[in-house]
């Protein structure tokens, strides 16, 4: 420690600005900046949106510290990629979190604070109160007078703070009515029709007439003598209904009242650990969780030793060097790599199809049968794998190959004077070679496949659907588009606090999976080192 | 030097991620809606208020609608000064997912375009505005207006087009359109033996959806009506007799060979343009292809057995958030609900107008047709619960197509399935909301859903709860599934008075309640 002191000491001139001035515009700018990002975060937090509030406050603080903290002055370099990282990487994440203690999704979609607005805008009409249809009439200093018509046809004019029943045309510059009983022109006002009044958005908040019985436009048809329906108490969190009493207090995101009424529109509150418990505990999800699990690693792990087998076995065979046409043959079979996956799939659904598809219509004439690949879960599952080794075997030919020229002649020289034959050599030295390199390479594709929802949800929905169980699924569901279709469509539309619950799940699954794996090829990369 | 404009560039760098993330999720709009907007001054000025348009309308629509709203914007900015901005959104099924998640972070349009059967999410979620058509509404079709019409009573959308499936014979094969359900199995063999056709009938799609006339000539149904004729999700029709009935009929019709176990989209409508099955149910949107397949056919006025389709409605629905509201109703009654704009609605969209006039002249041979058969349709259910039955529906009658369960087991599963899910996590759920909830550990009072107070079930069947209270009077209830639609009173029904608790002193009181008479008892310490 004491060696580096002097160190740090001889380096610091070259790091530190030079003058104070240099020193000053930096501290402004910070400010400047700051004084932005506080602005940004008022904002956030008046309008309900804490979380990323609270992501930004975090990030502008560690900015500031890198700015200002002289030990943290290599961090500068690599400040805009950090804040990028943590806005679009950590965030997302911390934001996964979070939504996966709440009940956002559709009926709970907008913030508390949206949800009181709404709610504290409903108006409703008293029972001896009236509503008429109104014509507006504009002064030229901007002031407004309706001509009201109420349900007997009786007119009013109404300005604010004053109602005139029975106004007569010829009196207060009222001119001639025209057919529907409206002044044609009223002396210093211009009359407006319903659009041109409408283009003005304080309109409906003006309140007309006297204070006790005030007159609001509510609609382009009516305006009526309105009274705001609810009041909202922010100490116990309650909405209270100013016609009839009823205390509304929050359950989980809605104001509901203690007979089960609730207002509308429920908002995002958080619900605790509820999504998770949906997940593990309901009965009603529990029922055909353990099957499609039990389907997932299987249709990962088969999909994993079919592909790297078949691909291996191409890479293998093209890797003698006699093989003839070999770069148009490797050329051609690359070809299904190449071609988006989304529409692999959809040709493939197209040929299996029983009634039109080529293979189905090819097989029923060779041997009278064909097999139903939508109906029939055994074949539905044997059809997903064939699809995803057509689309997976050009990839492990690529990194075989590619593994495959990276292992020393010299060993297999070596084996053939110890006298092994081409079996002793290729699973001695070839493939324990092989495992090292790609590996990692496996644990990706099986991570990958362990999610491959396109496949799973383009070809047959995770069809054909299972029997008997309590919520709809399907026998090659997997975990990814069973919970999709459980948190974005047999439920109540979208429910992405259920969705996200979920997510972190899966990443759990997925993340053990990956950690196993990693510790099974340190194994290899021990057995690479005593070859 | 290269320090300061470091430091500077990472500044700007911030500050643009705060400017435009704030863009991309802050009302700003909401915020300033209070202060007397500034349009107020623009109109004092008639000069400026010609060059500066006094207000700006956004609408969402879909890439056939906006074309013809984008030909209004320049007649009505001329006549009121109001900018119209159309932005094209794709297909209609597009716009929702776009609306969820920009109207509560304050992007959204002042007007959108939208399908009548989202209310329940969009009304739910405070995502649209009620509309008051006036005088207006006498133009519309009332069947249009109902189906816009939410469970709270209030109009929602404005509609301009409906559609519903129609019953496709090909004429080359079937001279007249069958009747009866039995006639087109009977039409089918018929062809069938003669070697001209395949099947006689296939589902076009999901079955659910593409069945449902077969489905309600049966008697079958989805939901059914309360006393005031609202949807009730309680009732659930997709075990019914009728509905059972019916899956029976498909399945026999599959057995004889007369259907295809699938229910494929594409296949089914290639083996009609083909000809290789003379009947199909098939709605406006397939037309166009049908028509281009050169298969002669015609769309008969009825379904068989009078059998109901749903019917959908696409509408113009208005963002609640939206500074503009009064001018949006205003915009769509004034300027949208005219002859001529929903004239080119019709044309151009290819669906049955929702309004009245426009109907009557509809000349559209098919369409018309169409709406004939759609005389008795159903409106696809606007509540939410809906989202609840499509896959545990379509599954269900799939189930039964492919033989693995009966028609009785599959629906009867099928309706389980969407009970379940309706209720959501707390199906089973023995609760006892009341005013001592507070006090108990819950987070309000009367909360049928509150974790605290769930009742545990023991071994003789009997639910029980103990809860230390303060002295005091409290009142409770029974509910069960962690929701009030099953709730039990003191005298042991339905919706009945409440249990009154008075405690002179602080106790333990231990509550029992019996699933059989549906009674609770409590005993205090």
């Amino acid at each position: 420690m004491a060696s580096s002191t002097p160190l740090g000491n001889r380096k610091k001139p070259a790091f530190l600005p030079k003058t104070v001035s240099s020193q000053l515009i930096i501290i402004i700018l910070l400010l400047v900046g700051d004084a932005a990002v506080g602005w940004v975060i008022s904002q956030f937090v008046s309008l309900g949106y804490t979380p990323l509030a609270a992501a930004f406050f975090a990030i502008a603080l560690a900015v500031n510290i890198i700015l200002l903290v002289k030990k943290a002055y290599p961090l500068r370099w690599m400040v805009a990629g950090l804040v990028l990282m943590a806005l679009f990487t950590i965030y997302p994440i911390l934001f996964t979190v979070w939504v996966s203690f709440t009940n956002y999704g559709e009926g709970h979609l907008i913030t508390e604070e949206l949800a009181i607005q709404h709610i504290l805008e409903i108006k409703y009409l008293p029972e001896d109160s009236k509503a008429y249809s109104w014509t507006a009439f504009k002064s030229d200093s901007g002031d407004y007078a309706l001509w009201l018509i109420d349900a007997e046809g009786q007119p009013y004019l109404a300005t604010e703070g004053e109602l005139i029943a029975q106004p007569v045309p010829g009196q207060a510059g009222i001119g001639e009515l025209d057919a529907d009983g409206i002044p044609v022109t009223i002396e210093g006002y211009q009359r407006l029709n319903s659009i041109l009044a409408a283009t003005d958005p304080n309109l409906s908040n003006i309140l007309f007439g006297q204070e006790d019985k005030t007159i609001q436009v509510r609609s382009p048809q009516e305006a009526a003598e309105l009274v705001q329906k609810y009041v909202y108490d922010p100490e116990r969190d309650v909405m209270i209904d100013q016609e009839d009493g009823t205390v509304y207090s929050n359950l989980r995101g809605t104001f509901s009242s203690p007979t089960g009424e609730v207002l509308k529109p429920g908002f995002i509150a958080n619900i605790g650990l509820e999504n998770f418990k949906r997940f593990f505990v309901s009965p009603a999800l529990r029922g055909p969780l353990v099957r499609i699990i039990v389907w997932n690693f299987s249709f990962a792990g088969i999909s994993l030793v079919l592909n790297f087998a078949l691909g291996l076995l191409i890479a293998v065979l093209f890797n003698d060097p006699g093989f003839p046409l070999k770069k148009l043959i490797r050329s051609l079979l690359i070809v299904p790599y190449t071609v988006p996956a989304l529409l692999t799939i959809l040709v493939w659904r197209g040929m299996l199809n029983p009634e039109l598809g080529v293979i189905s219509r090819v097989l029923e004439n060779l041997i009278g049968w064909a097999p139903p690949w939508f109906t029939d879960q055994w074949w539905a599952k044997v059809a997903v794998i064939i699809i995803n080794l057509w689309l997976s075997y050009p990839y492990f030919m690529l990194i075989s190959s590619g593994a495959l020229q990276s292992i020393p002649d010299e060993y297999y020289d070596a084996a053939q004077v110890d006298g092994a034959n081409g079996w002793q050599k290729f699973w001695k030295i070839t493939f324990p070679l092989l495992l090292v390199a790609v590996g990692p390479l496996l644990i990706s594709s099986f991570v990958f496949n362990f999610n491959n929802f396109n496949l799973i949800y383009i070809f047959n929905g995770g069809g054909p659907p299972m029997a008997n169980t309590p919520t709809p699924a399907g026998h090659t569901d997997i975990l990814i588009s069973y919970v999709y279709n459980l948190a974005f469509s047999a439920s109540r539309g979208v429910d992405y606090g259920f969705a996200a619950a979920i997510t972190i799940v899966i990443f759990f699954i997925v993340g053990t999976i990956t950690l196993i794996q990693f510790n099974y090829t340190k194994m290899w990369e021990e057995v690479s080192e005593n070859v | 030097m290269k320090k300061i404009l470091y430091t500077t560039f990472a500044l700007a760098l911030v500050l643009v991620m705060g400017l435009t993330a704030c863009q991309g999720a802050t009302p700003t709009e909401v915020v300033e809606t209070q202060p007397p907007a500034t349009e107020a001054v623009v109109t004092e000025e008639p000069t400026e208020a010609v060059v500066e348009p006094v207000a700006t309308l956004r609408i969402w629509a879909d890439d056939t609608r906006t074309p013809i709203l984008q030909g209004l914007a320049e007649e009505f900015l001329n006549e009121y000064n109001v900018e119209l901005v159309v932005e094209d959104l794709g297909v209609v099924q597009d716009i929702r997912s776009q609306v969820i998640i920009a109207i509560p972070a304050g992007e959204g349009p002042d007007i959108y375009i939208g399908v009548h059967d989202w209310l329940g999410s969009l009304v739910d979620s405070g995502l649209a505005a009620p509309i008051d058509l006036g005088e207006k509404a006498a133009d519309f079709e009332s069947s249009a207006l109902e189906a816009f019409t939410y469970t709270d009573g209030n109009l929602y959308g404005m509609p301009y087009a409906t559609e519903n499936l129609g019953f496709f014979y090909n004429t080359d094969l079937v001279p007249e359109p069958p009747t009866t359900w039995a006639e087109v199995l009977e039409i089918g063999q018929q062809l069938q033996d003669e070697g001209l056709v395949q099947y006689a009938i296939a589902i076009g799609g999901d079955p659910g959806y593409n069945s449902f006339p077969i489905q309600t000539a049966f008697g079958g149904y989805v939901f059914g009506k309360d006393e005031n004729g609202a949807w009730n999700p309680d009732d659930i029709g997709l075990d019914s007799e009728g509905e059972i009935a019916a899956v029976q009929w498909m399945v026999d019709a599959v057995n004889a060979g007369l259907m295809p176990e699938t229910t494929d989209y594409e296949t089914a409508h290639a083996m009609f343009e083909s000809g290789d099955i003379p009947f199909l149910m098939a709605g406006p949107w397939a037309l166009d292809r049908i028509r281009a397949s050169g298969v002669n056919y015609a769309v008969a006025p009825f379904f068989p057995d009078e059998g109901a389709p749903f019917l959908g409605v696409q509408g113009f629905l208005i963002n609640p958030f939206s500074e503009n509201v009064l001018l949006a109703q205003a915009f769509l009654t004034e300027f949208i609900a005219t002859d001529s704009v929903m004239e080119e609605l019709y044309i151009t969209g290819n669906r049955p107008s929702a309004y009245s006039s426009v109907l009557a002249m509809t000349d559209d041979e098919d369409l018309k047709a169409m709406g004939q058969a759609g005389a008795n349709a159903i409106p696809m259910p606007n509540i939410p619960e809906m989202g609840s039955v499509w896959s545990a529906w379509n599954n269900g009658i799939t189930l039964a197509l492919t033989g693995d369960l009966t028609p009785e087991e599959s629906m009867v599963d099928a309706s389980t399935q969407i009970r379940d899910l309706i209720k959501g996590a707390l199906v089973g759920m023995v609760n006892l909301p009341g005013s001592y909830q507070s006090l108990a550990g819950c987070g309000a009072d009367w909360d049928p859903a509150c974790e605290a107070t769930g009742m545990t079930e023991g071994d003789d069947g009997m639910y029980t709860l103990t809860v230390d209270l303060p002295a005091g009077d409290y009142e409770f209830k029974v509910a069960l599934d962690g929701d009030w639609g099953v709730n039990y009173g003191s005298n042991g029904e339905q919706d009945g008075p409440n249990y009154t608790l008075s405690l002179a002193a602080d106790g333990t009181v231990t509550f029992v309640y019996d699933p059989e008479t549906h009674l609770v008892e409590f005993t205090v310490e």
